[in-house]
């Protein structure tokens, strides 16, 4: 009983050595400048919503890229979903609860096409993906006539931001995608796909209606995210030549992080504390008004150092073995 | 079947390419060079008044680093809405370069399809570009913006450089200066300040920033300076060496947040939803588009938010909303006068200084400071039949010598044009 309780405890520890490190740190930091990391209800706002967007951001990224499709759209997704929501609810005047649904809906079908010309078309998915995400920014540009779309004057719009929304958003994504995924016989054949393809379809599993289904539900996934952003600021401003691309590089890290944390739990439940630590970060450079050339080279520097010890964890343990081996017996 | 899959990919990617290029009436942009087809109605052919024979299609090209902005959907929708219908031109627009290379592989493009002139949006290398138009043979203008007084003596007596209207780095000065003058007079002393493109070096940027900064050490009261200096000059190097304006007293003048750049992340909005909720904060200077970053977090304070950008109607509803209080807006139609420069060159008349030298005027701004000021000027300068410059005007530029040519440039404001009309 005693080893089990042992266990669990060493268990959240793992879980929790992350996020948990990563707020120590950034706490630190910010006492260190004399600035508090959550002084107003701004600060809170912008946690929970960078922490909201990335998850979500994490769930369609990877949703794909366990299944070794690399999807660029998924930004260009985001951005046409909310232009479409955005334009509809600003003529029809609905209320943001609308253009959530609207949204939703949009980057679903946005994901079905995208999902469609890449089994139809059978090509590799990462050309496919960027053939579609030069379509979706195009399209979000002739629609807006290049101007984008903006309802700063929108107060309805523009109200959504604040903790309790984006906290629902974070738990209604999570329950969702473990649902599906853990609970559905469309998630048991995704697993069984991902573990060996082959020997799936091979047992009846029908792959392309499960890989059509993943872009569906990323690109509503996506759908939100557009959404979010959108709803942040009251604008949406064009992306042309790939421009939206950069959105997809947000979720590596959380999804490297969520990755290593899915040992010791539900890897959906990693994912969102890998994007809980970039959220922390992500305040604390806005805290310390940290300028952009460090903010990349920064967290570039923690994806690089996480995947050298990802990838050299077992002599990393090795390593501490040897050590602890050696001091015992020089007692 | 690999062939028809091909084919397929082809068109969908070709299909984005084009559907990136806007309306069907809009030219294009997105990717690969767009051009939009010459309809030169009321196109004399060869005009007995100017002896120019304008019986033939001009081929221009256009550099673009930027297709999404305000400004520049505002500009190009005057060159393709009403230029190119009321003169007999062909313009080709580019893709949205992104760096030196691009520029010099999209006027070899150009070159390649016979554009006789190139009007350049794009500002990564000027005098490489410069001199690639000089070798090529072929014109070469600065739309908006001027070089700087060096670039304008090694370049001003090459043939093929028609040269430069716009705001000059003075104008940008005056334009900052103006703003933070404007609130100053009123008694406001807590600013915050949006540095736009200042971490990444854009002059004009640095140079609006200086202006407003200036206005405060001659606002802030005895002995007020801004990091020890207290005049244009070194102001303006003080911001170059810091890449960014630094926060503090300046006299008994405030600047209580200062964010720059674009990154449009999550840390980024945080930062800017921050500076505008700062306590105490009265006006927010952008030396860009202030109220489409600043606006919804500023909603429901007393925060006033300056803006240096285009006549766009998102602004017009954000003075409306209160968001917007003061509008330094370029007007689509002030690349008229360089569109004429241009294309008397191509029709072999030239114009020079007296010197004999490539062109160097300066253009401002219209400032907008009531959503009745913004509406009368958006609707003068969002007209596709009637804009700013119309064709009557800038056909008495089609003939005129320098000084004609100078003093027209020169009347830029609102009031002024409409007097010429």
């Amino acid at each position: 009983m005693k080893t089990k309780g042992m266990e669990i405890f060493k268990r959240i520890v793992k879980i929790a050595v992350i996020p948990a490190g990563t707020l120590l740190l950034v706490f630190l930091l910010c006492s260190a400048n004399g600035v508090k990391l959550f002084e107003t209800e701004g600060n809170w706002i912008l946690f929970f919503r960078a922490t909201a967007s990335v998850m979500l951001t994490t769930f369609a990224l990877s949703l794909n890229l366990n299944s070794g499709r690399f999807d660029f759209s998924i930004g260009s997704i985001a951005l046409l979903s909310s232009v479409i929501s955005a334009s509809i609810c600003t003529s029809k005047g609905l209320p943001s609860a609308a253009m959530l649904v609207i949204s939703i809906v949009a980057g679903a079908v946005l994901g079905l096409l995208s999902g469609g010309i890449y089994v139809i078309v059978k090509l590799p998915p990462i050309i496919v993906s960027l053939g579609v995400a030069l379509f979706y920014e195009g399209l979000a540009f002739a629609v807006t006539n290049g101007y984008g779309v903006s309802f700063v004057a929108n107060k309805e719009l523009t109200s959504f931001p604040s903790v309790l929304h984006y906290a629902l958003v974070i738990l209604g994504g999570l329950f969702f995608f473990i649902f599906v995924f853990d609970y559905t016989q469309f998630g048991y054949d995704y697993k069984a796909l991902l573990s060996g393809q082959k020997v799936s379809v091979n047992m009846g599993i029908k792959e392309i209606p499960n890989a059509v289904g993943c872009y569906v539900i990323a690109g509503a996934l996506m759908g939100v995210v557009g959404f979010i952003s959108a709803t942040n600021t009251g604008t949406i401003q064009m992306a042309l030549n790939f421009g939206s691309i950069g959105v997809m590089f947000t979720a590596f890290l959380p999804m490297f992080i969520g990755g290593f944390i899915g040992r010791f739990c539900n890897e959906k439940i990693g994912y969102l504390l890998g994007a809980v630590t970039t959220a922390f970060i992500s305040l604390m450079y806005a805290r310390l008004n940290v300028d952009s050339s460090i903010q990349q080279i920064v967290t570039a520097l923690i994806l690089v150092v996480f995947l050298i010890y990802l990838n050299n964890e077992n002599k990393v343990i090795e390593l501490v073995m040897l050590k602890k081996h050696l001091k015992k017996k020089t007692k | 079947m690999k062939k028809f899959l091909a084919l397929l990919l082809a068109a969908v990617l070709s299909v984005s390419l084009l559907t990136g290029c806007g309306d069907e009436n809009k030219g294009g942009t997105g990717g690969g060079n767009s051009s939009t087809t010459p309809n030169a109605s009321g196109t004399e052919s060869n005009d007995t008044n100017t002896g120019l024979d304008m019986s033939k299609t001009i081929k221009m090209g256009i550099l673009v680093s930027d297709a999404t902005s305000a400004e520049a959907l505002a500009f190009r929708n005057y060159y393709t809405e009403y230029i190119q219908e009321h003169y007999n031109v062909e313009l080709i627009y580019s893709d949205e370069l992104t760096d030196a290379a691009g520029e010099t592989s999209a006027i070899d493009t150009f070159i390649t399809n016979n554009c006789q002139v190139i009007i350049s949006f794009s500002s990564f290398d000027r005098a490489a570009q410069i001199q690639q138009c000089e070798d090529a043979g072929v014109y070469y203008a600065v739309a908006t913006g001027t070089l700087t007084e060096e670039e304008y003596e090694t370049y001003k007596t090459y043939e093929h450089y028609i040269g430069a209207i716009g705001p000059s780095l003075d104008v940008e000065f005056e334009t900052g200066y103006n703003m933070a003058k404007h609130y100053l007079d009123q008694g406001k002393t807590n600013f915050a300040i949006f540095g736009g493109a200042i971490p990444y070096y854009t002059e004009m940027h640095i140079y609006r920033a200086a202006g407003m900064l200036t206005a405060m050490v001659e606002a802030g009261g005895e002995g007020a300076n801004y990091k020890g200096a207290t005049d244009k000059m070194s102001i303006i190097g003080q911001i170059f060496a810091d890449g960014e304006v630094t926060t503090g007293e300046i006299g008994n003048i405030n600047i209580s947040g200062y964010v720059g750049g674009y990154d449009m992340d999550d840390a980024w909005f945080g930062k800017c939803a921050q500076m505008a909720q700062t306590p105490g904060l009265e006006v927010i200077l952008a030396v860009g588009n202030g109220s489409d970053f600043f606006g919804t977090a500023a909603a429901g304070t007393d925060v006033l938010i300056a803006s240096v950008d285009a006549y766009a109607s998102s602004y017009g509803e954000a003075m409306e909303a209160g968001m917007l209080d003061y509008l330094a807006g370029k007007f689509s139609a002030s690349i008229g006068p360089i569109f004429i420069a241009s294309y008397r060159a191509a029709l072999g008349s030239p114009i020079r200084t007296s010197e004999g030298n490539a062109l160097a005027l300066s253009q401002g701004y219209w400032i907008a400071t009531s959503a009745e000021e913004f509406n009368t000027y958006y609707a003068v300068d969002s007209s596709v039949d009637s804009p700013a410059y119309t064709k009557e005007l800038l056909d008495t530029l089609l003939t005129a010598d320098y000084a004609a040519f100078e003093k027209f440039v020169s009347q830029y404001s609102f009031e002024e044009i409409q007097k010429m009309k």
